[in-house]
């Protein structure tokens, strides 16, 4: 029997702020345990939490880069339960009203695109860090109170490539934002996914099954197969099966029940007193929001119609840093074609041998464009650049000062070339006969002689030109 | 003679004279604590008062607080002093930090010396959920001294010390004050720092100085308001509260709501409150009886708000990170479970319960939600009063100081203690009681003054010029 497959995934991701979220210890990863804590975050009785502006900024330029309706007034509410990871046994969140609601995220499977929806983002605060040893649980506070945002999608995905490439486009989102590292290994990028299947669209939606603790995206797809599978087996077989909560099982690659979903599970929310309504201002957000950075798609659309190829985009688009340095040449007048060529090529690979970023070296935007001119017009050959890009990256000097001081010195002057040339012609009038008789070998000794004549120094695309121009 | 029974401007002539030094006061607080068998205090900071007053003798006495002894309540937390909130679930938790308000009395070089008797976490109106047994009034030891800050109320009534911290969610400064025949300010939601003031209900939670008389009572003000970074919902203020001390009443409009004059107040209190009206009218006051809609509801209100927020406040004291904890718990569920059975007294459980009930599923809803809308309407309610009149007063208790060992099976009648002080919280108002006389068997009476928010200062106006004119004698016992 076929199934059609409804996909919803959540994902927590953890904000890349100085500070907490609700208190001033520090949000770092990987210090010793609970060296990052306060009274805050320990939920010590007497403690109130402060709101880190941050959060909120970082939250506007989350839901603008996801096309999310932004909430003006908002606020934040208490979601009550008891687990040890739960320091007030209480999690601040926005359960009633999200910072963003109503927003997509285009993807493309296959060569068709597609909208996935998203439900609503909002920020809370992150949990302990639990680790369990024996019998026993330690638990480390340096997560307690990391800022997290929480991003919904509708249940509008019906592949796994769909809910991959989701994750992989959101992915690239927030990194462009500089909204976190996302990280999935270290847990700053955390994935679930709701999966139900039905026969056919008009029928209602199927069980739910959450799938929790998937530690890559292409896992997500592996857990959503699965699921899909075992819950096809369920109803071939005339079963069925209750709500559940299962997770992804990195040894066996597939899912594993962690406990059946209560009817009615109840978080008792209600708006946290300790903490202000938030007002958000139109000048706040047009504030936040005229810092975001251009997104990968535009930036698509502009390196191709400045004549980039799609390679070179592509792979300009993935390389974050690159890109950044190319978008500040785009108001200038340059070839964008060699300025890609020379950022992914030499540049590239100079960057990559030394294991540093284009902005820590010495080549300016000023110096760059020179750069592009004089490998337009040749006056820098490619096998010069490889001579002299170590000191142009290295150097606080100028491309001429460069050349002069390693004897390129590319003579581009046509009259100076075209003296030489004719003295050439003169002196060699067999050499001209061959090549008007057609042995274009002759050509070859006479360029030759310019060479040795300029000590190498011609412009060697120039002189070509000018010799054939002189030969006719 | 006692010194802690003089003003507060004779003390400082004395203490910047020389002719007194702070361990004077210290020990003389120490001496009518330990001989006055009120059980008042949880924790006495003996050692270390002593060693703070001494330390003082050296330093110049450069503020009218300086060198006082203070009383704070057991809800307050005091770095490396026990803070209890008179419940067994803390009765061995030292703090680490300090509330911001211990660091303001800090500032001044205020001593404190002790944790006074409290309900557990503020539940009550007696304080006889403490953990620690009740603490007793002044006037008569076989009666209540109110609560919850009913060591703060006792300690100031005896006249241990000078100043004392409540705190007032539902009246527990005001209603132990009233019991007590002492001066005890709930000001304006906001104006003090909450940081450090064990949470029982966030939204209606305030901290208050308690004191002998009006002018003390704004000194201490002064010192303890302002905004703090570490709370989102305190205001900045720069005010003095004592500026308006001494000004003429006459003309000023006076609201008292029917509610407040109903059946429900005993005779003796509400004619006693009706003198004093006379008394305010013949300086000039203009008083007039009005409806106020929804105080009666008030009650009703709090109970859902108070016990909403306690039950999800008090979810912390788990037994995993400090306090009281089981030993060898079978699991994190026994963990939680025996601990919190063993740690909490039945009042405060029995509020837990109902506030989860509250807050559950649909009935948030239809509880918490509805509560909060209806405390707006309060709000704007009284906005409406205050366009036309000054203060709204009325008796601050139904009667006066009941026995100790009243029965304590009705879980309701302490609500019913606090039924006129209750929609001042609600409308986060700031509030006053001061006393105005007493009952046949010299029990204190007091009344209440409410005024406009951030109007501290204007109700110390009207509380110290009728406090000037009755001149009663509130020493407990007569002349000490």
């Amino acid at each position: 029997m076929n199934y059609i497959p409804t996909i919803g995934v959540e994902v927590h991701l953890e904000l890349k702020t100085k500070t907490k979220i609700f208190s001033n210890s520090t949000n770092g990863y990987g210090e010793m345990a609970n060296s990052l804590t306060n009274v805050v975050d320990l939920g010590y009785p007497g403690t109130l939490p402060t709101l880190n502006e941050e959060v909120i900024n970082i939250g506007i330029k989350a839901a603008t880069i996801l096309n999310c309706k932004i909430r003006k007034q908002m606020h934040f509410d208490r979601k009550n339960y008891f687990y040890p990871d739960n320091p007030k046994n209480y999690q601040i969140t926005q359960a009633r009203t999200p910072i963003g609601y109503d927003g997509y995220v285009e993807i493309e499977v296959n060569g068709e695109k597609k909208k996935v929806e998203i439900e609503e983002m909002h920020i809370e605060e992150d949990t302990c860090k639990s680790a369990h040893r024996g019998n026993k649980t330690l638990l480390d506070f340096n997560r307690a109170g990391v800022p997290l945002l929480e991003i919904v999608t509708k249940p509008c995905m019906s592949s796994p490539e769909e809910a991959k490439a989701y994750l992989e486009k959101l992915r690239e989102l927030m990194l462009y934002g500089n909204i976190s590292d996302c990280k999935i290994e270290e847990g700053s990028m955390r994935a679930d996914t709701n999966v139900s299947i039905r026969k056919k669209e008009s029928d209602p939606f199927g069980t739910k099954a959450e799938v929790k603790n998937i530690g890559s995206i292409s896992n997500v797809g592996v857990a959503i197969e699965k699921e899909i599978e075992r819950q096809k087996k369920i109803y071939d077989n005339g079963e069925t099966f209750k709500p559940q909560t299962r997770r992804f099982d990195d040894k066996l690659q597939d899912t594993v029940l962690m406990r059946i979903k209560e009817t009615g599970n109840d978080y008792r929310y209600f708006p946290e007193p300790d903490i202000p309504f938030v007002v958000l201002t139109d000048e706040m957000i047009e504030n936040v929001q005229k810092d975001i950075p251009m997104m990968p798609d535009e930036r698509r659309k502009v390196y191709v119609e400045k004549g980039v190829s799609e390679i070179n985009t592509n792979k300009l688009v993935q390389n974050r840093p690159l890109s950044d340095y190319f978008n500040e040449l785009l108001n200038e007048n340059t070839n964008f074609k060699i300025a890609s060529n020379l950022l992914l090529g030499d540049i590239s690979a100079y960057l990559n041998k030394k294991d540093i970023q284009i902005t820590d070296t010495k080549l300016t935007k000023e110096k760059f464009l020179d750069l592009i001119k004089k490998y337009e017009d040749n006056t820098i050959t490619s096998k010069n650049l490889k001579e002299i890009l170590d000191i142009i990256m290295e150097s606080d000097k100028s491309i001429d000062e460069i050349m002069k001081e390693n004897g390129i010195e590319n003579i581009t002057d046509d009259s100076e070339i075209r003296e030489v040339i004719k003295t050439i012609i003169k002196n060699n009038p067999d050499s001209v006969n061959d090549y008007k008789n057609g042995h274009d070998r002759a050509i070859k000794f006479l360029m030759g002689q310019v060479m040795k004549e300029t000590k190498g120094k011609a412009n060697p695309k120039l002189a070509n030109d000018i010799l054939v121009e002189e030969l006719k | 003679m006692k010194y802690n029974g003089m003003g507060i401007e004779e003390i400082h002539k004395l203490l910047k004279e020389k002719k007194i030094k702070p361990i004077d006061l210290v020990e003389e607080a120490f001496k009518s604590i330990e001989e006055s068998g009120l059980n008042a205090y949880i924790t006495l900071n003996k050692e270390e008062a002593i060693k703070q007053a001494k330390e003082l003798e050296n330093k110049e006495v450069d503020n009218i607080l300086f060198g006082l002894p203070i009383a704070v309540k057991d809800n307050i937390v005091t770095k490396g002093l026990k803070t209890t909130c008179a419940s067994h679930i803390l009765d061995n938790f030292i703090p680490i930090y300090n509330a911001t308000i211990v660091e303001k009395i800090k500032e001044k070089n205020m001593i404190i010396i002790g944790k006074t008797n409290m309900d557990e976490f503020a539940m009550g109106s007696s304080s006889r959920t403490s953990y620690f047994g009740a603490p007793r009034n002044p006037w008569n030891k076989e009666k209540i001294c109110g609560g919850s800050s009913g060591g703060s109320a006792a300690t100031i009534a005896n006249r241990d010390v000078l100043f004392a911290l409540g705190s007032d969610t539902g009246g527990s400064i005001r209603q132990p004050a009233s019991y007590t025949g002492i001066v005890g300010m709930k000001p304006t939601y906001g104006r003090i720092s909450r940081y450090g003031l064990v949470a029982f209900a966030s939204s209606l939670d305030q901290i208050g100085p308690m004191t002998k008389n009006v002018y003390e009572n704004a000194v201490l003000l002064n010192a303890i308001t302002g905004k703090d970074h570490k709370d989102l919902t305190s205001v900045e203020t720069n005010e003095d509260f004592t500026r308006m001390i001494g000004e003429d009443i006459k003309g000023m409009k006076i609201a008292v709501p029917n509610f407040f004059m109903s059946e429900i107040v005993s005779d003796e209190i509400r004619n006693k409150v009706k003198e004093t009206i006379k008394v305010l009218e013949s300086c000039g006051a203009k008083v007039d009886y009005v409806d106020i809609k929804y105080i009666e509801n008030a009650v009703t209100l709090y109970q859902i708000i108070a016990m909403g927020e306690a039950s999800s406040n008090l979810a912390r004291f788990d037994g995993l990170r400090y306090g009281h904890s089981i030993e060898e718990p079978k699991d994190i569920n026994d963990l939680y479970y025996s601990t919190r059975a063993e740690g909490f007294g039945d009042e405060v459980k029995r509020r837990i319960m109902v506030g989860s009930y509250l807050l559950s599923g649909e009935n948030a809803k239809t509880y918490y939600n509805k509560a909060l809308s209806i405390r707006d309407d309060i709000r704007k309610e009284f906005k409406n009063v205050f366009k036309k009149y000054d203060f709204v007063i009325g008796p601050t208790t139904t009667t006066t100081a009941y026995n100790l060992d009243d029965p304590m099976d009705d879980p309701s009648k302490s609500f019913m203690d606090d039924i006129l002080v209750i929609p001042v919280n609600m409308a986060g108002l700031p509030g006053l009681n001061m006393p105005i006389g007493f009952d046949k068997d010299h029990m204190p009476i007091g009344m209440q003054i409410i005024g406009n928010s951030f109007e501290e200062a204007k109700i110390y106006k009207l509380a110290s010029y009728l406090e000037k004119k009755l001149d009663l004698n509130l020493i407990p016992g007569g002349e000490k």
